[in-house]
């Protein structure tokens, strides 16, 4: 079990209790995870895990240390804050530190289901199973993960906040390959809820790629396509954009959305369809409403109409700027269409379907201009139809180009995300989109 | 890369503390090769065996013995707990101030299974007799249900039973040097490089980490160590508001496998200004021009490459399709060992888990097996697996590669990359040779932007500072510059490589692999090394720069 709210706000109250400095932060992250790998058809390795962090953060004349362990009884958390408080007295100063929040109001968020909580090796073991039945009724090499995690994070100060948020995610995902190696395909899923994951549905997504694979696929002259990029794909070049979406980074110069003497709030930077937004509260993808330093995540509007609405904007720098702070997202939503990945297929005369991307870079933030490969499912489309793998290919390529150059947006889904940040985003058909070279990789 | 020809010179050849690999008599650490793997550990110093000795870890040292004891007592056929210990202490700062102090552990037991065939593990931070007690029968009932979808059982190779403890050599803890001193070192580079007119930011940072772990397994092997590793950092910022441009250039110190004397050998405060000045040149630097080209690659650029390209393919798991849902495959399988011509015949690749200063080495791996060193490529031919117990049994090996490592208590160990090094041309060339041969080239230094396909094919590396070469001569810093390529034509379009004085190491404290993810410390030593490759324009989508 991960920590209940009654023994983390014990834990947290015995170390501030302790403390003799005026300023200290006490963030207490714990968790118990399950998961259970396979490959070649067959489990590989298993496991449970319960996991604990105590971080107590001291401040004196502005400087502050930081310390943490694994330690969940009182004198060893105690401990804990003995060693902060004497590390911040030998730590040089911070002029840029702030003072501890006191109480906040938080949105009610409810992220746990009791059913994730349960999990253990049986229910592990009978959705691998059954994705390695579909594999091998198609005579498929199945590999991948079932994983699942109970969490909670509570986070108080010496100025009375006291913050506490659980979840629960259950991950799925999984790669076919056909036995000569010709072929691949993936499928995954992600939610908070056990029966959101239909273990089977993945296989299929996975093992039908794979089998449209089979095969020695033409390569694709490098060059600029007309793309259709399913929800992961979108969601992995999109995640550079959101990362680069720091108010002070931008102010400074230092970032796509830098200007002279300011940055770029306010213009209308792409397409104006394109919308982007977080919200704790979606009653499907709920996600913590509690933000760094314990600021409360609220609704908000980065993107509408194309124009660029906020930027994450710590409260060191909201308050030298004199604006507000806005803390860093944990939910990212699009808006959309209602079509589905076929649906846009049939939408293109000519031009390419990609699955996911891979080893994603960042090749030049002044663009947000990224490098990545195509995998587990590259295809040509002729005349609104798939007709056929293509070889693997590097894009060089920036997000931005996907939100100005947009031809239609799909129906939004929730992808599988390993930032734990949730991206829940269309697929994407895309006219310009460039590829630099092609792979061999299968 | 030093920022003037002439500087550049003077350090290929007399190079500075900060680059140059300290000669191994410095170090007590094992001696470089050591096949067969000896039984036992070569002794620690007089310091580590003290650390040792006084090591918290000793304490709980019955709970690892009883996590044996109830797993095998449970049905399991073969049992290893680990206790593992983490300490990470960082500073960092920015501009004129201290952004953040930390002093993070984190320490653990974990208990691995094989039952009925199939492997289990169960973690956990609570160190008493109960809760280790159900981890371990928790793992043993995991295994026993996974076995049941397995149609094969998996089995190990043999390794003796070896009983030892080992410290990784360094001459000053870095965990004993006082903050103020560390963060007094970093405000003084900070404020040297700030000095420099057009320089923006600067960010400067001294991460040390200890790794300690308590090996127990059934078989009766016990294995106690301690690793400190170092990474000092320094980054300067350059920005051109007026054009809407901005660059930054990173020192190309690489962390090591040392105490607090690597930090201060890479003389942060000398060289800021040496960083500060690069970042400016990179600002107003020309754009690259496209096309195929000779590279020379120096060490700190080379190294990545390697790890990537050779590295990743010849990991026997990804081979085996164990990574296929995550990292990926191979382009190599089983049976290309020995037949596969992957590179020129100067290309000498070889692993080593006993080189002084390596991030990956040991005394001995997370299942008592013996560091090694041994042939990965030989003469330009594939040659040699990285591989573990489990994987040696798979390909019918008779022993362990010992590549084992879990990187915490709540891992479960796997196979992990040990140091896989290009060695040095007998020729004896230095980087100065290599360019002086080169009528139409760039030299590439430091690590930027990089990525590779998931059987290690296509790859696209950046890097830190571009010198177009020109008729034998360094001309101009040069900007936006990739290179593309495919792993075998890379490595068989390498024909000029230094001599063993321009051998250096490079590393990553942070190479992610599997699920759930882990990250694993590593190093890859070479010299400067000549290719041909594609070389893209990184300013525009379409690589030509226009």
């Amino acid at each position: 079990m991960s920590l209940r709210r009654s023994e983390a706000q014990a834990l947290v109250k015995t170390a501030l209790k302790a403390a003799t400095l005026a300023d200290v932060r006490v963030r207490i992250t714990s968790s118990r995870s399950g998961n259970l790998r396979f490959a070649g058809n067959a489990p590989t390795t298993a496991g449970e895990v319960e996991r604990l962090d105590v971080s107590v953060t001291a401040t004196r004349d502005q400087a502050s240390a930081t310390v943490s362990g694994t330690t969940r009884d009182a004198p060893g958390v105690i401990a804990l804050v003995r060693r902060a408080e004497a590390l911040a007295a030998l730590a040089p100063k911070d002029p840029e530190h702030m003072p501890p929040l006191g109480p906040q109001t938080y949105l009610r968020v409810d992220a746990e289901d009791p059913a994730v909580v349960k999990l253990g090796p049986d229910e592990r073991s009978d959705a691998v199973a059954r994705v390695l039945k579909v594999a091998r009724d198609a005579k498929l090499v199945a590999s991948g993960l079932y994983e699942h995690v109970h969490r909670s994070m509570s986070f108080g100060t010496s100025a009375g906040l006291f913050a506490y948020h659980a979840d629960t995610t259950v991950t799925l995902t999984t790669t076919c390959r056909t036995s000569d190696g010709s072929g691949s395909g993936w499928g995954g899923a992600m939610s908070h809820r056990l029966a959101d994951l239909d273990a089977t549905a993945v296989a299929r997504r996975a093992a039908d790629k794979a089998e449209m694979t089979r095969g020695t696929a033409p390569a694709l002259a490098p060059g600029a396509y007309t793309v259709v990029l399913e929800a992961q794909a979108v969601a992995d070049l999109l995640g550079f954009l959101i990362g680069s979406l720091g108010a002070r980074a931008a102010d400074e110069g230092r970032s796509f959305f830098s200007r002279p003497g300011g940055n770029a709030l306010g213009e209308a930077l792409f397409g104006p369809q394109i919308r982007v937004y977080s919200d704790p509260q979606d009653p499907a993808h709920p996600s913590t409403p509690v933000g760094t330093d314990g600021l409360p995540l609220t609704k908000t509007t980065w993107i509408d109409q194309g124009k660029l609405l906020a930027l994450t904007t710590p409260r060191w720098w909201a308050q030298k700027q004199g604006r507000a702070p806005v803390p860093a997202p944990r939910s990212v939503f699009m808006a959309g269409g209602t079509a589905d990945v076929s649906g846009l297929v049939r939408g293109v005369q000519s031009g390419v379907l990609v699955t996911r991307l891979w080893y994603n870079r960042m090749l030049d933030p002044r663009q947000i201009l990224a490098t990545g490969l195509t995998r587990d499912g590259t295809f040509k489309i002729d005349a609104g139809k798939l007709t056929g793998a293509v070889k693997n290919m590097r894009y060089n390529e920036s997000p931005v180009t996907l939100l100005k150059q947009a031809l239609a947006l799909g129906k939004p889904e929730r992808v599988v995300d390993e930032g734990g940040t949730i991206y829940v985003v269309p697929p994407i058909v895309v006219e310009g989109f460039h590829f630099a070279s092609v792979s061999d990789a299968v | 890369m030093p920022s003037t020809r002439r500087a550049f010179l003077a350090a290929t050849t007399a190079a500075t503390a900060g680059l140059v690999w300290p000669h191994r008599e410095a170090w007590a650490g094992p001696a470089p090769a050591r096949v067969p793997a000896p039984a036992s550990a070569p002794a620690s110093a007089d310091a580590g065996a003290r650390m040792l000795a006084m090591s918290p870890l000793l304490r709980d040292e019955p709970l690892a013995q009883l996590a044996v004891d109830a797993a095998r007592k449970a049905g399991a056929s073969y049992v290893d707990a680990r206790l593992v210990a983490w300490q990470r202490e960082q500073i960092s700062v920015r501009d004129d101030h201290v952004s953040d102090v930390g002093l993070r552990t984190d320490y653990g037991l974990g208990v691995r299974v094989l039952a009925d065939g199939a492997w289990g593990f169960a973690a956990t931070q609570r160190l008493d007799s109960k809760s280790v007690g159900d981890a371990a029968r928790s793992a043993v009932s995991m295994a026993r249900r996974s076995a049941l979808l397995m149609p094969e059982p998996i089995s190990l190779v043999a390794t003796p039973v070896v009983r030892g403890a080992w410290v990784s050599p360094m001459q000053q803890d870095p965990f004993a040097v006082p903050m103020a001193d560390k963060a007094g070192l970093l405000l003084a580079a900070a404020r040297v490089a700030m000095a420099i007119k057009g320089v923006a930011h600067v960010d400067a940072t001294i991460l040390g980490v200890r790794e300690e772990k308590l090996l127990i397994t059934s078989e009766g092997s016990r294995v106690h160590q301690i690793f400190h590793r170092v990474l000092p950092g320094l980054t300067a910022t350059a920005i051109d508001r007026r054009r809407g441009r901005f660059v930054t250039r990173d020192h190309e110190v690489a962390p090591m496998l040392a105490g607090y004397e690597h930090v201060t050998a890479a003389d942060l405060v000398g060289q800021a200004p040496v960083i500060a000045d690069e970042a400016l040149q990179k600002l107003h630097a020309a754009p690259v021009v496209p096309g195929k080209k000779q590279v020379i690659l120096a060490p700190s650029n080379l190294w990545l490459t390697i790890h990537e390209s050779i590295g990743h393919s010849t990991e026997l798991d990804r081979a085996l399709g164990w990574e296929a849902n995550f990292a990926g495959t191979s382009f190599l399988t089983p049976d290309k060992r020995g037949k596969l011509k992957i590179g020129s015949e100067r290309v000498q690749i070889t692993a080593d888990r006993t080189q002084p200063g390596g991030l990956a080495t040991t005394a001995w791996d997370d299942e008592a097996v013996a560091a090694q060193r041994w042939a990965i490529v030989e003469d330009g031919v594939f040659v040699g697996w990285q591989t573990t117990r489990d994987l040696a049994a798979a390909v019918g090996d008779t022993s362990s590669r010992g590549c084992l490592y879990a990187d915490g208590y709540g891992s479960v160990a796997f196979p992990r990359m040990p140091n896989v090094s290009l060695q040095p041309g007998a020729e004896g060339y230095t980087t100065e040779d290599l360019i002086n041969a080169t009528d139409d080239g760039i030299l590439i230094s430091g690590r930027g932007s990089w990525s590779i396909d998931q059987q290690r094919y296509n790859f696209q590396f950046g890097g830190q500072f571009f010198w177009e070469i020109k008729k034998g001569r360094l001309t101009r810093p040069l900007r936006d510059v990739a290179y593309q390529a495919n792993t075998v034509e890379f490595w068989s379009s390498c024909d000029m490589l230094g001599g063993a004085a321009s051998y250096r190491l490079g590393g990553t404290i942070s190479d992610g692999k599997g699920e759930p993810s882990q990250s694993n410390a590593v190093s890859h030593g070479c010299p400067p090394a000549r290719f041909t490759v594609n070389v893209i324009n990184t300013s525009t989508n379409t690589g030509s720069g226009t």
